[in-house]
């Protein structure tokens, strides 16, 4: 089993289920949450390499989760890639402002977020 | 004072006509003025001459009468003594060279007479009886001259110097009139030029004082007046010139400002407001739009997302698990349908937006359509384990006259929300009609809304909860078309609801077909 650990923030099952799947198959080892704050929890206790973050999420957003996460000395060195359906340019600036470090938007380009992936976890390797 | 000064000061200042009215009034009255004190002035200067002029004659009439008499007197002197001594006759011609002496002096007595007034009158009175009866004597001198019998006391001297003591004293008295009247005409003559200077200095002073009085409530007027413009200039409409100060046509003038200014003011509200009604606008159209994009991309991800993989997991040669295969396939298959709602959804709503719904109106039965429904339903409610419960008062229904498919629509949105958000439990389809109304309520027993979700979640794109298109599936847009079909079909929608305890919504259409607005 590969050593680092992708976190997927996602409250909707079926796109969740989905892209545990493909992940796994792609050989990344993955933890999942549903919402902002079981994703802070989770980056906690599994210390992902790196975190895949919807941003409509239930209990805490996606954009409150990050930047905690980023004011957190804990975990603020983990990257947080957003992935959301808010695809317009303002929104990719607002995943950024939040403390994402990429963005990917839905439907997912999976080869590209591999990609993404890759980088920042050759980043903090 | 100062209640005077405040009356003074509210009071309209006169009309610009009515200042040059006044102007020129009031230089007119101080022109005729002058004028007047100088004719008085040239008056008493005349007068001044005249009385002069009198004074000189009748001193030069004195002195010529008493040369006269003096003459006369000294004459009859050296007669007396000549017919005393000599026996020779006065001839014809000295008789008559007598006679004209003493019309001569008559003559001068009577011009005498002619100056003076009544103060005049008693010493000229007695100059003229007694120069009378000197004269008298003096003629009878003559006149019996030739006759021996009668002697004569002519040489003695009391008539003549009675005489001439009374013209003495008229001279002297009229001297004393003269002066007096020198006197007061002088006075006259210095008062007139004293009036004449003050009134000249005066007018100058007042005309200055006019003149500067105009000027300066003109100025001020067309100050206010400059500075209000100055002000609707840079903007500032809600200023308003003093139009009470003036009267007349400055006040028109600052009225027709003012009234330019609110005009030009609802003017620019009326244009700002059409701004900001068009910036809102766009700016919603913008908000529908990241919307859509939203929403399309939600149930797209999944789609292309479940496809690969299953593209993905058929290449590598690995036995597939046909139980998940499946199940896959399903899940593409929902989210492609969510898709199509969504897409349905967002074109009614557009179509509602741009007024181009149409509502075509049937006769129908609502109980069948309602049973209908909810047995077209029946999956959606088996999901989650929910029970449905058929409320119909059947007694009350009668023919319907209104818009089928939109009531379909609408009891449809209701029922597949309430199965969406329950779980074991109650959804209730109730409905009713009185002579005029069709009630439609679909209760359900599900998670309910807050207060603040109540009132947000008839708005296009808005759920309850931004995720609850995803956990409990829905586009956000069937509410709002909910609410709008019901607006088009002359109805109205409300809804009581309590978190975990459930939801009502509550719909009250009218049965007469009039009643449902003619634009719908």
């Amino acid at each position: 089993m590969p050593d680092h650990l992708v976190l997927l923030v996602e409250d909707n099952e079926v796109n969740r289920d989905m892209l545990v799947r493909r992940l796994q198959r792609a050989g990344h080892r993955v933890a999942t949450a549903g919402d902002g704050e079981a994703a802070i929890a989770a980056m906690k206790t599994e210390r992902p390499s790196v975190v895949l973050m919807d941003m409509n999420l239930p209990i805490k957003d996606g954009w409150t989760a990050c930047q905690e996460a980023k004011s957190d000395t804990d975990i603020c060195a983990i990257p947080i890639i957003a992935l959301t359906a808010h695809a317009m340019e303002e929104d990719r600036q607002r995943a950024l402002n939040a403390g994402c470090c990429d963005y990917a938007t839905k439907p997912v380009d999976f080869p590209e977020l591999l990609k993404k992936i890759a980088a920042q976890l050759d980043e903090t390797h | 004072m100062k209640p005077t000064e405040a009356v003074t000061q509210l009071r309209p200042r006169l009309s610009l006509r009515g200042r040059l009215y006044l102007f020129s009034g009031a230089i007119l009255i101080l022109f005729a003025i002058n004028v007047g004190t100088s004719l008085w002035g040239s008056f008493a200067r005349n007068e001044s001459s005249l009385a002069y002029k009198e004074a000189v004659s009748a001193a030069q009439l004195t002195a010529e009468l008493e040369q006269n008499l003096q003459n006369k007197r000294q004459q009859i002197l050296v007669l007396a003594t000549l017919r005393e001594t000599t026996e020779e006759p006065l001839d014809a011609a000295a008789l008559e060279q007598a006679r004209t002496d003493f019309e001569i002096i008559s003559e001068r007595l009577r011009q005498l007479g002619g100056f003076g007034g009544e103060e005049l009158e008693p010493y000229y009175r007695r100059l003229h009886d007694s120069a009378t009866a000197l004269l008298d004597e003096w003629n009878q001198f003559y006149e019996n001259y030739n006759d021996a019998t009668t002697s004569s006391d002519v040489e003695s001297a009391l008539s003549y110097n009675k005489t001439k003591q009374h013209l003495r004293e008229l001279d002297q008295r009229q001297s004393f009139v003269a002066v007096q009247r020198a006197e007061a005409i002088d006075r006259t003559i210095t008062l007139t030029d004293q009036i004449t200077v003050i009134g000249f200095i005066s007018s100058i002073a007042i005309t200055l004082a006019l003149v500067f009085a105009m000027i300066r409530s003109t100025n001020a007027s067309l100050t206010r007046m400059k500075q209000g413009v100055e002000r609707f200039g840079s903007g500032d409409l809600t200023y308003r010139i003093d139009a009470r100060r003036d009267a007349g046509e400055i006040g028109d003038l600052a009225r027709t400002f003012n009234d330019m200014s609110t005009k030009l003011q609802s003017a620019i509200e009326e244009t700002n407001s059409a701004r900001a009604d068009a910036d809102s606008a766009n700016a919603a159209k913008s908000m529908f739009l990241a919307n859509v994009s939203h929403e399309l991309r939600t149930p797209l991800n999944a789609i292309i997302g479940y496809s690969e993989m299953l593209q993905d997991e058929l290449g590598d040669g690995i036995d597939i698990d046909r139980e998940q295969f499946h199940h896959d396939l399903a899940t593409i298959i929902f989210s492609g349908k969510q898709l199509l709602t969504l897409i349905n959804d967002i074109l009614d709503l557009s179509k509602i937006e741009t007024g181009k719904m149409q509502v075509t109106r049937e006769v129908f039965n609502p109980a069948g359509l309602l049973v209908q429904i909810c047995d077209a339903l029946s999956p959606l409610l088996t999901q989650n384990n929910n029970r449905l419960v058929l409320d119909i008062d059947k007694d009350s229904m009668r023919d319907f006259n209104s818009d089928r498919g939109k009531l379909q629509q609408i009891v449809t949105n209701l029922f597949s929300n309430a199965c969406k958000f329950t779980k074991d439990g109650d959804i209730t389809v109730s409905a009713s009609m009185t002579s005029n109304t069709l009630v439609v309520a679909v209760t359900d027993t599900g998670i309910g809304m807050t207060q603040a979700q109540q009132e947000r979640v008839f708005d296009a794109f808005t759920q309850a909860e931004s995720n609850t298109g995803l956990k409990y599936g829905g586009t956000g847009l069937g509410l709002a078309i909910v609410r709008e079909f019901c607006t088009m079909l002359g109805g109205d929608i409300n809804l009581e609801s309590q978190p975990d305890e459930g939801s009502v919504f509550r719909i009250t259409l009218p049965a007469d077909p009039v009643s449902i607005p003619a634009d719908a």
